[in-house]
């Protein structure tokens, strides 16, 4: 079974002294989704980064505590800015969606079973034969989960995998998310997307200035803290700040379970 | 009024792609409106005609009295002022207050003029204390700032936002909100390409829709948010404001948080106390 484990991981960027993460300890194991949540610059990309062994090893830095990843798959990352994970290789997005497979050495027919079915996954039939340059923001960060899916990772970061999205392509995403946990990825998954994450986050981790200030299930956005950090559910927030007692309600419909009982 | 913006019949294909067909709309001074639609439905391409990096393949695009098709860019960059979508990548200056002046100098302004909008433009982002910062020492998400207040240095009669709040948290988010609200109520024009509705609801008042490059809606925001049935079918969901404010029942359907909260207060504080 694929396990993520961090302990006490604390990771500088190069020629800062300040940590981007500072004593983290967590793990993840397949099935599970985990949600990264904070302000801008609280380390939740430098955690993905970590996780998927691009820092240190590929952006420098320096990194104290444990790593330990365990898995029958790879790990794959999906970064904010879908445009920089693009191969350049390829002229089209079937051929851009194999290149990982591809590289791995797999046999074409494997390739093209991969390639097929996550195209089918990220609804991108349509767009096979389209160069990958002249594709929309939002198209493209699809292209580039379906081929980060065709290497058949075990771990799957995202960050911010949304960003680019409209909001059904987005919901379809969330629900893609929750389907490759029920096979047994692990996902994290850093978002400003606060209010997808009832639907979608097995727990929530908190971070505060490269601490994990606080974790627990996705009820914990509705929690008087996180509401008051800004990192609340919507209708969290407006609860509260309609002076209604807590706890309050996490999503539309606990709102309007609460609001019929009154 | 004239308009500070208006599309006569515009069209725009890349290749055989049709990105925009037959598009008019009209945009008055301090208007707020939210161009809405699917990924590839022709928004951004939308932007691009109206910055003038793309020409219309048939109809105009005027902005003020001008027809984009005689300006150049830089030319029509004193009239619309243009964030795009990934413009933390396109900060160039040493410092994030040369940045920012790059735009009112280019105009042929006076120094003091220059720095004296380039000091409102970081006020309004609250980036005043990142002035002397080199812009890419800043993390991405207040670079994005820091070329949005390179727009509203450019004093604009419009300005065109493409996907501004995307990679930011609440916070910088509502910073954009309180900006751009505050330019709409100076007389600024506002285009805001967004999939964020959330912030659409607390900054825009009408909305746009295209479908595959046609203009399909044209009406108030919050009337369309209040539509759950006909937001699915342009790619849309309504935002969780709005979705409350229909499942709770709540007076005036109130689209912002603020609103709803006092809303919510009033009709929950009047049940519990007759």
């Amino acid at each position: 079974m694929t396990r993520l484990a961090f302990e006490h991981v604390t990771f500088r960027y190069p020629a800062t002294e300040a940590p981007a993460l500072e004593d983290v300890s967590l793990e993840v194991m397949g099935g599970e989704v985990v949600a990264l949540v904070g302000s801008v610059g609280a380390g939740a990309s430098t955690l993905l980064l970590v996780a998927g062994d691009l820092a240190p090893r590929v952006v420098g830095g320096r990194i104290e505590g444990h790593v330990t990843f365990e898995g029958p798959g790879p790990r794959g990352i999906v970064l904010p800015t879908p445009w920089t994970q693009l191969s350049g290789m390829a002229f089209t997005v079937w051929d851009e969606v194999a290149f990982g497979p591809a590289n791995l050495g797999l046999p074409r027919d494997e390739i093209v079973r991969r390639v097929d079915h996550a195209v089918a996954r990220l609804g991108l039939e349509d767009l096979g034969s389209r160069d990958p340059t002249t594709l929309s923001g939002g198209e493209l960060q699809r292209v580039i989960v379906a081929g980060i899916l065709a290497m058949r990772p075990t771990l799957l970061l995202l960050d911010e995998p949304t960003a680019e999205l409209d909001p059904v392509g987005a919901r379809s995403l969330w629900e893609l998310v929750r389907t490759l946990a029920s096979e047994g990825t692990a996902i994290i998954v850093a978002t400003s997307e606060l209010d997808a994450l009832p639907a979608v986050a097995d727990r929530v981790v908190w971070l505060e200035r490269g601490r994990v200030a606080a974790t627990g299930p996705a009820a914990l956005l509705a929690s008087d803290v996180l509401v008051v950090a800004n990192l609340g559910t919507t209708v969290a927030a407006v609860w509260r700040a309609a002076g209604l007692p807590s706890p309050y309600p996490l999503t539309v419909a606990q709102a309007a379970q609460r609001w019929e009982r009154r | 009024m004239s308009a500070a913006l208006r599309l006569d019949g515009v069209s725009f294909s890349y290749g055989p792609v049709v990105a925009l067909a037959d598009v008019s709309l009209e945009l008055a001074p301090g208007e707020r409106l939210a161009l809405l639609g699917r990924n590839g439905a022709g928004k951004s391409t939308l932007v691009r005609l109206v910055t003038g990096l793309a020409r219309p393949a048939a109809g105009t695009v005027w902005v003020g009295d001008w027809d984009t098709r005689g300006r150049p860019p830089d030319q029509l960059a004193r009239r619309v002022g243009s964030v795009f979508q990934h413009a933390d990548q396109q900060l160039f200056a040493r410092t994030l207050e040369d940045d920012v002046a790059f735009g009112p100098r280019a105009l042929g302004l006076a120094p003091a003029d220059v720095a004296q909008r380039v000091a409102r433009a970081l006020a309004a982002l609250e980036l005043a204390t990142h002035a002397r910062e080199h812009p890419y020492d800043l993390p991405p998400a207040l670079r994005k700032l820091a070329a949005l207040a390179g727009a509203l240095a450019l004093e604009p009669a419009v300005l065109v936002l493409d996907e501004p709040t995307a990679g930011l948290d609440r916070v910088l988010r509502a910073r954009v909100a309180r900006a751009l609200l505050e330019r709409a109520s100076g007389g600024a024009a506002l285009l805001v390409v967004t999939h964020d509705l959330t912030f659409a609801a607390e900054v825009l008042d009408r909305a746009v829709v295209l479908d595959r490059g046609r203009l399909v809606c044209d009406e108030s925001l919050a009337s369309l948010l209040g539509a759950a049935a006909r937001l699915a079918p342009l790619g849309l969901v309504p935002p969780p404001v709005a979705a409350l404010s229909t499942a709770l029942d709540l007076p005036g359907r109130p689209i912002r948080a603020a609103e709803a909260a006092r809303v919510l207060a009033r009709v929950a504080g009047g049940r519990a106390e007759p």
